[in-house]
């Protein structure tokens, strides 16, 4: 049970003034239970690649296997790996349509052809999920919400499918700091459901303080892959791509030159801890 | 499957063909069209596929390109054959079975009607390819000048046309995003019958328009707020000004509709 992808590379319009290589020789392995986080620039093949993960883009070559099946095949069963995998899209809100948030929500499950008390469950649940109140929400129309409202209603959409992989592409972009926290509250929830995560993210420091797993990207190739641990022990690697550091990981390590061995940090929270048990150290040496 | 549509679709280059004036191009893709209805002789029509060929060639757009265009047309051109086929009548009966007949001159028609639609679309794609929408509406408006003169409001006109061009690409991948977004949560768009696909479209188009509004009212307000007011005192950073290839083109299809106006006279 996992996600393998070998040798992927996928050209945009082929034959035309406008072709491009989104994705170049890509090959990557994300297990099961697995946080991983996908990071690089606008235009380096983030988006392209998480949309082969359920077959929405055809692979110019290389194959994608999910759970054992490769849905590069032809005769590839692609609405049993669009069940597997649950893809949240960019600003997800603006896929919204129904006229209440209940049957918007139960799109999914709907198309899966399931029974009515099967569905309402399923929507119950997705609402709990994302911290929506079920019997306030479920009749009100998705458009009176708030954008960071709008966006929950639209990854509960996708939880109601009940993914083992679920893909996010970019989900707190255009947030606020609120909306941002709460919806990487809710995506930790899931993840501790045991369910595989891959998000894509352009914020080091989200990366830094939920992924397992760091795979960067620079034009359509991965540049840096590694645990945490791994890619920030060398932060000079994600410099040289053009990518930032987390602040604590830049913290720590000017730390470290000087002598105080604060260990490698990646979030605020360990940096904390480990300065407070250096100082405490000192103290009782005093 | 939005990728067949290239109407609209420019495709840079630096030839001579892109750099006509476009307000040239314009007028001379209307006397093509107007040419392409009065040609009537096999003769007629190899001198217009000359033309288009060589203007072709010299666009260095690819050939494929070109007839991608055709696609959508397919169907029409199949339609008006058969009809034309069937249901026009001549003298000359060369086939008959019950009470199917088809007569020489119909046929001859029919395959004239569809040569037509053929011709019209490669002309206007070939003007779309080689112009990109922004010179195509400065020369449109430069060329309906004239009308202001009776109130007619060019310049809002043509504001509104650069406007849906420049959404177009827009649109379509907007419409591919939240149809791949529909798809990613099972949405069917492809199986069916026709009622059953046309349900299938609100949860496309419903999201479509609420963008295509927003879009619309976020634009107006960018434009209100560089004090966007119509064409009053308005002045432009590229003036278009003819020149010496401009008159050339304009001679040389001068040339090609005087042949046509010969052939239609002689043959």
């Amino acid at each position: 049970m996992s996600l393998v992808v070998k040798d992927l590379t996928h050209v945009y319009m082929p034959g035309t003034p406008y072709q491009h290589v989104a994705l170049d020789n890509v090959s990557l392995t994300i297990n099961d239970g697995e946080f991983a986080a996908i990071i690089g620039h606008t235009g380096s093949g983030k988006s392209t690649l998480v949309q082969h993960f359920n077959g929405l883009i055809k692979a110019t070559s290389g194959s994608i296997t999910v759970n054992g099946i490769d849905i590069t095949q032809k005769d590839a069963d692609m609405k049993q790996a669009r069940r597997m995998v649950g893809l949240v899209f960019q600003y997800p809100e603006y896929q919204l349509f129904e006229e209440t948030i209940y049957k918007d929500i139960a799109f999914g499950p709907r198309n899966l052809k399931l029974s009515e008390e099967e569905i309402d469950e399923r929507v119950r649940e997705a609402c709990a999920l994302v911290n929506l109140d079920f019997e306030t929400m479920k009749e009100k129309s998705p458009f009176e919400l708030s954008g960071g409202q709008k966006r929950r209603v639209a990854i509960a959409g996708v939880l109601a499918m009940r993914p083992d992989i679920l893909i996010l592409d970019e989900p707190t972009a255009g947030l606020d700091p609120r909306g941002r926290d709460e919806i990487l509250a809710l995506i930790e929830a899931w993840h501790k459901l045991g369910k595989t995560i891959i998000m894509v993210s352009h914020s080091m420091d989200d990366v830094a303080k939920y992924a397992d797993h760091i795979i960067a990207f620079k034009s359509g190739r991965i540049a840096v892959e590694g645990s945490a641990q791994e890619v920030f022990m060398e932060p000079d690697k994600l410099i040289e791509i053009g990518l930032d550091v987390p602040k604590s990981v830049k913290l720590s390590h000017m730390f470290m030159e000087k002598g105080i061995n604060t260990g490698l940090c990646y979030t605020a929270q360990q940096l904390k801890d480990s300065l407070k048990k250096i100082l405490g150290g000192g103290m009782n040496a005093g | 499957m939005l990728g067949d549509i290239t109407i609209g679709q420019f495709f840079p280059g630096d030839t001579v063909v892109h750099r006509v004036d476009p307000r040239v191009k314009l007028v001379l893709t209307v006397l093509y069209i107007i040419a392409v209805f009065m040609v009537r002789s096999v003769v007629g029509y190899g001198l217009l596929l000359l033309c288009v060929l060589a203007i072709a060639r010299m666009s260095k757009v690819p050939f494929k390109y070109i007839m991608k265009g055709l696609k959508p047309i397919l169907f029409i051109c199949i339609f008006t054959f058969t009809l034309n086929i069937f249901f026009t009548k001549g003298e000359n009966l060369i086939f008959e079975w019950k009470f199917i007949k088809i007569y020489k001159e119909s046929l001859i028609n029919a395959v004239y009607f569809a040569l037509r639609l053929v011709f019209l679309v490669i002309g206007t794609s070939l003007l779309t390819l080689t112009t990109s929408p922004m010179a195509l509406t400065d020369g449109l408006e430069r060329l309906l000048k004239p009308l202001k003169k009776i109130k007619f409001p060019v310049h809002e006109l043509s504001m509104m046309m650069s406007i849906a061009l420049r959404f177009i690409p827009t649109l379509l991948e907007e419409t591919d995003k939240i149809m791949k977004a529909q798809i990613a949560r099972g949405a069917d768009f492809e199986s069916g019958n026709i009622f059953e696909r046309a349900k299938a479209m609100i949860p496309l188009l419903v999201p479509l328009f609420v963008s295509a509004f927003r879009r619309a009212d976020e634009l107006a307000m960018a434009m209100e707020s560089r004090c966007y007011r119509g064409d009053v005192n308005r002045t432009r950073m590229k003036t278009l000004k003819m020149e010496k290839r401009d008159y050339t083109a304009i001679a040389l299809s001068f040339v090609v509709l005087a042949l046509v106006i010969v052939e239609r006279s002689v043959l």
